[in-house]
C-alpha cells in the first residue's frame, strides 16, 4: 500500500471579489461577485511508506493547500485521494490516528497547558496503553532533550523548545507518516541540524513516511532524496535532489585568484576548445563557469596551469539548491 | 463513554490551568453571581409595583427564573463559544483540532468550557428553593426525573441553536453580529411567556424556542397544566434542535476553506 496516492486532486475557492471604493463596496453588499480560483490543479502524486520528500514552491503555489487535503483538513473539490488507505476527509477521526503534524508557525500544543500535561492529554485522545505510551514517550523526551521543559507552560517556550515539544507531540502516537510543514523556520543553526538529525533517525529506525513542506532547501537537502517542486497549483518537478542539481545546477564555477593581472583574452587561449566561459570578478580573481557534464573541472584547471597561469587561491562553487530553484521560477521548467 | 473520559480528562486540565490565573477565575465567578444577583432584584422590584405579572405569582416568576438557571449555567459552561471565530478560525486553531482523532465539535466543547459557571446550577437549586418554601407545590415521584430531562432538554435547545450559529463561521470567515443578538433573545426563555404579544410568543416556542429552556418546564413544575403538552415537548425540541446544529456544524466542517497558509 502506498503511503500517499492522489490523482487529479485538485481544490478550488471561491473568493470574493470586492469592488473598488465606497460605492462598490455598496454594490458589494447587494450583489457579491465571486471568482473560482484554483489553489491545486490535477496532481498526481504517489509516495511509498518510507520515503522522506520534499515538497517545495513558492507562496501562494498550493503546498498549504495540499498537505491541509492530505491531512484531512480540507475536502478536496475532485479528484481521488489515499493516504494511509483512508480518505482523510470522509474518514478522517480514523484516518489521523495514522499520521503526525507539525505546522511550525502554528502550535500543535495547548498553549496554556504545561507539556507534560499536554502530552498526558494526548495519550487519552489517542487512546494510547500506558505500556506502549510510557516507553516511546521516554525515549522522545531523551532524544529530544526536553526533560526540563515538561513542567513548563507552552506559551513561556522558546521557539527551538517549543519545535522539539512539537516533534515529540507529533510522533507520540507512533504514526507511520509524518507532515512537517516548516518545522525549522526560524530555529537557529543547531537546533536546525538537531531537528534534522532527528527526524533522519525516526525515518531509519520506524520507518516513517516523512512529507516535508519548507522555505529552506537546506532541510531539503539535508533530507530529502526526493523533491516535489509546485508552481501555480501544478506539480512541475518531481524526481531526485540530485538529477535536479545535474539539469538545472548550471555546472560548477571555479574561482582563481592570481598572483597577477591577466588579460581575458590570455585565459580564454588557454581553454581554447573547452565550452567554458571566463569572467573577470575583481582585481586577480576570475571566475570559470563549467557547464554541466560536457567537461570535467580536473581537465580545465589542468589545462590552465599547464599554460602557465600563476595561481594563488582556487574555490570551486556549486549552485545551492536555492539558486536552482529560484532559477527555475525565473525560467519556467522545461525538464521532461 | 470514551469521550465522557476524555471530557473529565480536558475538565480537570482545564481547572488546572484555569486556576492558574486564579483572579481571572474569581472574578467570572462574582461576575456571573452578580448578575444573577441583579435579575432576581429586577423581578422583585417589578413585584414590589404589582402583585400578579401575566397571572403569575412573585414566588412563581421568581421559581422559573431559578430553574431557568440551570439549564443556562449548564449550556453557558459548556458550550462558551464566544471566541470561536477569532480563535478558530482567523487564528487557525480549526487545523490543529482536525488533525485529532475526535469530533471536531467535542473538541472544541472541551476546549473552551467554563466549568465555573456551573455554580449557576446552585445558585438556580436556591433561587427555586427559596421560592418552593412559599409555594404548595406537590411533585409526583417521577417529578425529579421529568426535572432532568426538561433541563437536559433546554441545554439542547441552546446548545442546536448557538452550535448553528457558531457554524456560520465555517462557511463565511467575515464575522457576524447576529449571535449577541440570538444570545439576549434566549434569556427572554426567563419569564412567562404569556405576558408578551402573541408574535413573540410563537417565536419563542417555534422558531427560537427558548421558552421551553424555561417558562414551559417550569410551569408544569409549577402545577400548571395550561402548558403540560408544550412541557413534555421540551426534549423533542431540544432533540430537533440540536441536531439541526450539529448538521449545521458537520456540513460547514465540510466546506471550512482553512485559514490562510
Amino acid at each position: 500500500m502506498l503511503a500517499i496516492e492522489a490523482k487529479k486532486l485538485t481544490k478550488e475557492f471561491q473568493v470574493y471579489q470586492s469592488r473598488k471604493g465606497l460605492s462598490g463596496a455598496f454594490r458589494d453588499l447587494l450583489n457579491r461577485e465571486y471568482r473560482t480560483i484554483r489553489a491545486v490543479n490535477e496532481i498526481d502524486l504517489s509516495i511509498e511508506p518510507g520515503e522522506m520528500v520534499g515538497y517545495i514552491g513558492e507562496n501562494g503555489a498550493g503546498k498549504s493547500t495540499t498537505i491541509k487535503m492530505l491531512t484531512g483538513i480540507l475536502q478536496p473539490t475532485s479528484g481521488m485521494l489515499k493516504v494511509n488507505g483512508y480518505d482523510p476527509h470522509r474518514e478522517r477521526e480514523k484516518f489521523v490516528r495514522t499520521i503526525g503534524v507539525v505546522f511550525g508557525q502554528r502550535s500543535q500544543l495547548w498553549w496554556d497547558l504545561a507539556v507534560q500535561e499536554s502530552f498526558q492529554l494526548l495519550q487519552k485522545v489517542y487512546r494510547i496503553p500506558q505500556e506502549k505510551y510510557e516507553p516511546h514517550l521516554k525515549r522522545m523526551i531523551d532524544v529530544l532533550n526536553i526533560q526540563e521543559l515538561l513542567d513548563q507552560p507552552v506559551r513561556k517556550l522558546s521557539l527551538g523548545q517549543r519545535m522539539r515539544c512539537e516533534l515529540a507531540t507529533s510522533l507520540i502516537h507512533q504514526p507511520s507518516l509524518l507532515f512537517l510543514d516548516e518545522p525549522t523556520i526560524g530555529l537557529d543553526v543547531l537546533v536546525k541540524e538537531d531537528i534534522r538529525q532527528f527526524l533522519r533517525d525516526i525515518n531509519q529506525e520506524l520507518n516513517t513516511t516523512v512529507l516535508l513542506t519548507t522555505h529552506d532547501l537546506g532541510d531539503i537537502e539535508a533530507l530529502c532524496s526526493r523533491v516535489v517542486m509546485l508552481d501555480k497549483g501544478n506539480i512541475i518537478y518531481d524526481g531526485d535532489m540530485n538529477r535536479l542539481k545535474r539539469e538545472w545546477g548550471d555546472g560548477k564555477r571555479i574561482v582563481l585568484e592570481t598572483e597577477r593581472e591577466y588579460e581575458l583574452s590570455e585565459l580564454q587561449a588557454t581553454t581554447e576548445g573547452l565550452p567554458v566561459e571566463w569572467e573577470k570578478k575583481a582585481t586577480h580573481t576570475y571566475e570559470i563557469k563549467v557547464p554541466g557534464d560536457q567537461v570535467q573541472v580536473p581537465e580545465v584547471l589542468g589545462r590552465v596551469i599547464a599554460q602557465g597561469i600563476a595561481i594563488q587561491e582556487m574555490q570551486l562553487e556549486e549552485a545551492t539548491a536555492e539558486e536552482i530553484v529560484r532559477k527555475i521560477y525565473q525560467e519556467g521548467m522545461t525538464l521532461d | 463513554m470514551v469521550q465522557f473520559q476524555l471530557l473529565w480528562e480536558y475538565f480537570k486540565q482545564y481547572m488546572k490551568a484555569r486556576l492558574e490565573y486564579r483572579w481571572d477565575f474569581i472574578s467570572q465567578f462574582f461576575t456571573d453571581l452578580m448578575s444573577q444577583a441583579i435579575n432576581l432584584v429586577f423581578i422583585l422590584v417589578v413585584f414590589g409595583h404589582t402583585q400578579h405579572l401575566g397571572g403569575w405569582s412573585r414566588y412563581e416568576v421568581i421559581f422559573i427564573y431559578g430553574y431557568f438557571l440551570i439549564p443556562w449555567a449548564v449550556f453557558t459552561s459548556f458550550f462558551n463559544l464566544w471566541g470561536f471565530n477569532d480563535k478558530y478560525i482567523i487564528r487557525g486553531e480549526l487545523d490543529r483540532v482536525l488533525t485529532r482523532p475526535v469530533h471536531s465539535l467535542i473538541q472544541v466543547i472541551m476546549e473552551s468550557m467554563a466549568p465555573e459557571s456551573l455554580m449557576g446550577v446552585l445558585t438556580g437549586g436556591i433561587v427555586m428553593g427559596w421560592a418552593v418554601w412559599h409555594l404548595p407545590l406537590d411533585w409526583a415521584w417521577y417529578d425529579p426525573l421529568l426535572f432532568i430531562m426538561f433541563v437536559l432538554g433546554g441545554v439542547a435547545v441552546y446548545a442546536g441553536i448557538y452550535v448553528a450559529l457558531t457554524s456560520i463561521s465555517l462557511y463565511s470567515d467575515s464575522k457576524s453580529d447576529i449571535q449577541p443578538i440570538v444570545y439576549n433573545i434566549g434569556t427572554y426563555g426567563r419569564y412567562p411567556v404569556n405576558i408578551y404579544s402573541k408574535i413573540i410568543q410563537f417565536v419563542l416556542t417555534w422558531i427560537l424556542p427558548f421558552a421551553f429552556v424555561g417558562f414551559y418546564p417550569a410551569s408544569y413544575l409549577l402545577g400548571n397544566g395550561d402548558w403540560k403538552v408544550y412541557a413534555m415537548l421540551t426534549p423533542v425540541i431540544g432533540a430537533v434542535f440540536f441536531s439541526l446544529g450539529l448538521y449545521s456544524w458537520n456540513r460547514g466542517i465540510e466546506n471550512y476553506k482553512g485559514a490562510g497558509s
